[in-house]
């Protein structure tokens, strides 16, 4: 599944990121990349909480749909 | 004398510029959110035998840029070559920081680690080996706490050691299969890591190496780059760091539950919203009922004594009671508020708690086809419109950041309220809602100007949400003092300055043609009368309201200043005796009882500041009640509210942007308001005539 359609609450491994958009790999620098386990916080409105290991991020849905994870 | 030049280079928000700061004296904005430091700044400090300069850079997460902040600091990195990098890592982060790390090894320049934020990484439970990072890196690893200082000494005995001792990190090593290649492209001696990477990935003639690559790896030579780089990084982390298993709850994520509540959040920011301004008025308003009595009953008579006994005359002395006591003076009076209000604000921004803002209000902006990220820079403006300018920069589209500039200057700024509350006062019986409709209104229509310029030159459409939320933090007060100084210095600065040169020139105008006996025939009023018919439509046509807002395109509480000049001079003046004893020690009991208001009046429920007092007859009050009407003095607030007349965000969008979006604006801004202005006046003419 994508990081779109995950629970809050819940926590996954990502997969791969899809896509070639510059702002991928902004988003892979921030700590969003393969094997690394994310938890989904909260979600509003377009878009997603996450927490990474020890830091927070936001990225809106159009974002996480090209998030693969398990 | 050697010079030293050291940059600093790290993600965002993890601290870089509060160790600036702490190192070279100096009081460069910091906050609580990513993307405060969005240019190139420098600190200067002298250590030993040396001159060390200190650069602070835009926080990037990696050396591939994005947004305009992001290129400042990648430039900078790759084409200046610093003496140093002083490398600042977010130690609860490390693994992320670390990539960052790994790309300016690349670049083979002397480098110190600064392990920020240690206090937090030990309350979590994160234990990190310096000795062994050191080590395997070949660099010096400090340990800091850039909100409090501790560690931070350290840090320039280390700088002129390394340089001194010419320390050099270790050449990074990537896989083997990828260090032959690059050998096989090197062509000098000297060259980088950092520029072979750069040739391989892009140089014509060697595309043959990325086919290998490819063929190798079965993926693109940049993937296998990022991988390498991704792996040293996460290699590193796996060697230093040791983590225990703590129970305690992370703060942050208890108070986001609420906070950031999918329904609970956006009623509780208007909540806080609300609180905010309550607080500044009721603390501030008797404090500057004292300011107001000490600088009319105790400095004016004081210095006009000394004026007197040194018999420098008579219009000396009415210049200083007119423009300094009633300009500059009344201008004056408004200090506290300032204060205040910019209190609450540095608090707001040092918590963590702006960025959330842009996540909870997200869901409306993007409706209207903006980013929640422009509202960080949205809601500066309301602590001033300048500086909101400038954090535009971090935007990642020429096209938001165009927009949210074009919206920033309708935020209403403490310079605006300053003029709001004198008047909301005078002429209305709740003054509060007019004020706060006031500020609803300057969101309308720059919500409007955004709406309008999207269908007509923006049409684009809405780039991807990405930005990272800071833990919540308790800043000093120390560093919250410095700036809300910082904000008044600015404010006294500008009372002592321009406003004091607007006022003087306004009561000279007033006395000329010399011997004119009544103010109505000065030349003052000859200017004010002839743009005065502009004014008209919105009910201003006296010519006084007119003269005092000439001037007023430099600052928006020059308007302010130039009125107490113009009327101090129908002001009656009351000669009363003046014991220096008596007046001083009234002034400390009366600063006391101010003092004890203020704080009772912030636990009261409802705002309790504007309650209307009943003032003597020809005080300025009285005097601006009767030349206007409250419709009148609504269409002169919502022109003042609309129009940017204030030449320093003029000026930053010309900076900025442009000459011509500069101007354009302005004249916008000029139309809108005397448009706006018109309107309400007839409306209000309506309903109070009625």
């Amino acid at each position: 599944m994508n990081l779109e359609e995950v629970r809050p609450g819940q926590e996954v491994t990502i997969l791969e990121l899809v896509g070639k958009e510059d702002i991928l790999k902004k988003v892979e620098a921030m700590g969003l990349r393969r094997g690394r386990r994310v938890s989904l916080l909260q979600k509003v409105g377009r878009n997603l909480l996450l927490k990474v290991d020890n830091s927070r991020v936001v990225i809106s849905k159009d974002l996480a749909r090209n998030i693969e994870v398990q | 004398m050697k010079s030293i030049t050291v940059a600093l280079a790290g993600n965002p928000n993890v601290g870089k510029t509060s160790i600036l700061n702490h190192l070279a004296g100096t009081s460069l904005k910091v906050g609580n959110w990513p993307g405060v430091t969005v240019e190139k700044r420098e600190g200067k400090t002298k250590f030993w035998d040396y001159e060390i300069k200190l650069i602070d850079l835009p926080g990037v997460y990696t050396l591939e840029p994005i947004s305009e902040d992001e290129w400042v600091a990648y430039k900078y990195i790759t084409e200046e070559r610093p003496d140093l990098i002083l490398n600042v890592i977010e130690t609860p982060n490390m693994e992320r920081d670390l990539l960052l790390t790994v790309e300016l090894l690349e670049h083979e320049v002397p480098m110190i680690l600064v392990l920020n934020m240690s206090d937090e990484a030990q309350k979590l439970g994160i234990e990190i080996n310096e000795k062994w990072l050191s080590e395997l890196l070949g660099v010096r690893v400090l340990k800091t706490n850039g909100r409090t200082g501790e560690g931070v000494k350290a840090i320039l005995p280390n700088i002129v050691e390394a340089l001194s001792l010419r320390e050099k990190p270790k050449v990074l090593k990537y896989s083997d299969k990828i260090e032959e290649i690059l050998e096989k492209i090197r062509e000098r001696e000297d060259e980088t890591k950092a520029e072979l990477i750069k040739k391989l990935l892009e140089a014509k003639e060697f595309s043959k190496y990325r086919e290998d690559i490819r063929r190798m790896f079965g993926k693109d030579a940049h993937e296998v780059i990022k991988d390498e780089r991704y792996a040293k990084a996460h290699g590193l982390y796996r060697e230093v760091v040791s983590r225990k298993a703590l129970t305690s709850r992370d703060i942050t994520d208890s108070l986001d539950k609420v906070l950031l509540h999918p329904l609970l959040g956006i009623p509780l920011f208007f909540f806080i919203m609300f609180l905010l301004f309550k607080v500044s008025f009721d603390f501030s308003a008797p404090l500057m009922d004292w300011v107001d009595g000490f600088i009319g009953s105790f400095l004016a008579p004081i210095v006009s004594e000394v004026i007197r006994s040194l018999g420098l005359g008579d219009w000396i002395e009415r210049l200083f009671s007119e423009a300094v006591v009633g300009g500059v003076g009344f201008v004056l009076t408004f200090v506290p508020l300032i204060a205040v209000i910019y209190f609450l604000l540095a608090l707001l921004e040092f918590s963590g708690y702006l960025p959330r803002v842009a996540f909870l209000m997200d869901r409306f902006m993007h409706r209207i086809g903006l980013h929640g990220k422009s509202l960080v820079p949205l809601l500066l403006g309301f602590g001033c419109n300048v500086p909101a300018i400038v954090a535009t920069r971090t935007l990642e589209t020429k096209r938001d950041k165009l927009l949210v500039i074009a919206m920033i200057p309708f935020m209403s700024c403490p310079a605006r309220l300053v003029v709001f509350s004198f008047f909301a006062v005078i002429f209305f019986k709740n003054p509060a809602v007019v004020i706060f409709s006031l500020y609803i209104f300057g969101i309308l229509v720059a919500l409007m100007t955004a709406f309008l310029l999207r269908k007509t030159t923006f049409k684009g459409s809405l780039y991807h949400f990405v930005m990272e939320l800071p833990p919540y933090r308790l800043p000093t007060l120390r560093l919250i003092f410095r700036v809300v100084w910082a904000y008044v210095k600015d404010f006294l600065y500008r009372a002592g300055t321009l406003i004091f040169a607007a006022s003087v020139l306004i009561w000279f105008l007033l006395n000329l043609p010399p011997g004119v006996k009544n103010p109505s025939e000065s030349l003052a009023a000859h200017l004010g009368r002839a743009i005065a018919p502009l004014f008209k439509p919105l009910g201003l046509d006296d010519w006084r309201m007119a003269t005092s807002l000439i001037p007023a395109f430099l600052a928006r509480e020059i308007v302010l200043s130039s009125m107490g000049t113009i009327y101090a001079s129908e002001i009656e003046r009351q000669e009363q005796e003046f014991k220096l004893s008596e007046a001083l020690r009234e002034q400390v009991v009366g600063l006391g009882r101010a003092l004890k208001d203020a704080t009772l009046n912030v636990f009261r429920p409802v705002p309790t500041a504007f309650e209307v007092e009943e003032e003597g007859t020809e005080s300025l009050k009285s005097l601006i009640a009767s030349s206007l009407s409250p419709a009148s003095a609504l269409a002169f607030m919502v022109f003042l509210l609309l129009y940017t007349s204030c030449l320093g965000t003029v000026a930053v969008m010309w900076r900025e942007v442009g000459k011509k979006f500069a101007l354009l604006f302005l004249v916008y801004s000029l139309l809108v308001g005397w448009t706006a202005g018109f309107i309400l006046y007839r409306v209000g003419g309506l309903i109070w005539n009625t």
